[in-house]
């Protein structure tokens, strides 16, 4: 080993102790200024780049942790809204069934309630699949009813469903009256998907717009008093022999999901348990 | 390298004070000038390794706001024996590097603590050596056999571009 290197060594530790000796002794004030001025200016700027260094890096992180919570509140807000859909949706359905409970348990009627699992709106043919059929009893030409009003007829029994011909079905007829005037006539259903009715012109004048048109029971197919639809304009054609008056039909048969097939006996008046449409 | 030198001792002893609590693990601390002194005496023999390690020790108690002079004389020292000795060890490995880097800690630690007895210092043997020196003679071992790797890899890719 090099004699210098043990004399740098000695040098160093000589220098060492000396300094810890003044330290000890209180005469070390100067030489720590000294340090000082070329530390001070170093340490000064090495904070500074850490503190630089150290706010980018916090600002990404909680940069990164905005975004992800901002990720995971709005996954959260969309379970919420799907929720707050299924609640509205429930909700709803539990009024419908409520209003055909209701319905059900208060005519002297007996029914069977049904569910409609799809509905043909093509224009030819309007009606609707409801998930009763031959094993269920239903037969052909059983009246289909909601807690608005009537519906159709079936007219086609299947094992497991039967399909219903709504009002507005282009081949659709029914007798109908004015509850207001008495007034006789049919409901046709049109190819536009909207519905008609065909009286007599004698005593056609006396039809006013918002009249309501119920089943008059006729042919004992469907029961008496049923709702069909309200009077929205009045086709008055002179001397012709029928005039006619397009109604606004009292169920919405696009909104319909829970239906009461009437199965027993049904020359009964149920006016009574339908509620007045409003206009 | 004259330049990487000059600030590898003189940022290392500063930085230390500064920046080594960005490198805190669990209230451990690695002492940087401490592993800088050892690559550089290693590199460069006894003599730099006491220059080197004197002035790195002398900067951090300055930088510290301890006793001035006692890092100083023990990274000396440190410098000076790991220089004169280093060749003889095979400190290309690993298995080398951790034990070698965490006994040097406690030498180094050992040596202080007998330095700063010599000038009062209270705190006790014990805690010292299980609260301090140990657990930062092991991060000192990990972080340095890490830079090593660190310091190899990059020579290796220079002479490969070169």
């Amino acid at each position: 080993m090099k004699i210098r290197a043990v004399v740098l060594l000695g040098t160093v530790a000589a220098v060492c102790l000396l300094l810890l000796t003044l330290q000890m002794r209180g005469h070390a004030a100067r030489a720590s200024d000294m340090l000082a001025v070329v530390t001070t200016p170093v340490q000064s700027a090495l904070a500074r780049i850490n503190r630089t260094t150290v706010g980018v890096w916090s600002t990404y992180r909680e940069w990164k942790n905005v975004r992800a919570e901002n990720r995971r509140l709005r996954e959260e807000a969309q379970q919420l809204r799907i929720e707050a859909l299924r609640v509205t949706e429930t909700v709803e359905e539990n009024q419908r069934l409520r209003r055909l409970l209701a319905l059900k348990a208060a005519m002297p009627l007996t029914t069977l309630s049904g569910e409609i699992i799809a509905r043909e709106w093509g224009g030819w043919v309007r009606s609707l699949t409801v998930n009763r059929g031959r094993a269920d009893h239903v037969t052909r030409l059983t009246a289909v009813i909601a807690p608005d009003g009537l519906i159709g007829r079936v007219v086609d029994v299947r094992p497991g469903a039967s399909i219903v011909q709504v009002l507005t079905d282009p081949a659709s007829t029914v007798g109908a009256h004015v509850v207001r005037t008495r007034t006789q006539g049919i409901v046709e259903g049109e190819a536009r998907g909207t519905i008609r009715f065909k009286y007599m012109a004698r005593d056609g004048s006396s039809i006013q717009v918002g009249d309501l048109v119920v089943t008059s029971g006729g042919g004992g197919l469907f029961p008496r008093g049923l709702p069909v639809g309200r009077v929205r304009a009045i086709d008055d054609r002179g001397s012709a022999l029928f005039h006619y008056a397009e109604l606004a039909p009292a169920v919405d048969f696009a909104r319909i999901d829970e239906v009461l097939l009437i199965v027993g006996e049904g020359a009964h008046d149920v006016a009574a348990f339908f509620p007045e449409p409003s206009n | 390298m004259r330049t990487f030198v000059i600030l590898a001792v003189f940022g290392g002893g500063l930085a230390h004070a500064t920046l080594g609590q960005a490198l805190r693990i669990a209230d451990v601390a690695p002492d940087i000038p401490l592993i800088v002194v050892v690559l550089l005496a290693l590199r460069r023999g006894p003599e730099f390794g006491c220059g080197a390690g004197f002035i790195a020790g002398l900067l951090q108690d300055a930088a510290s706001g301890g006793l001035l002079g006692v890092q100083a004389l023990t990274k000396a020292i440190i410098g000076f024996v790991i220089g004169a000795v280093g060749g003889r060890l095979r400190v290309s490995q690993p298995l080398v590097q951790v034990p070698g880097l965490v006994l040097l800690t406690i030498a180094e630690g050992l040596a202080r603590f007998t330095l700063l007895k010599l000038f009062r210092f209270p705190a006790p043997f014990g805690d010292l050596m299980t609260y301090v020196v140990v657990p930062q003679a092991l991060y000192n071992g990990f972080l340095g056999a890490a830079l090593v790797l660190a310091l190899a890899w990059a020579e290796s890719m220079r002479e490969r571009t070169s």
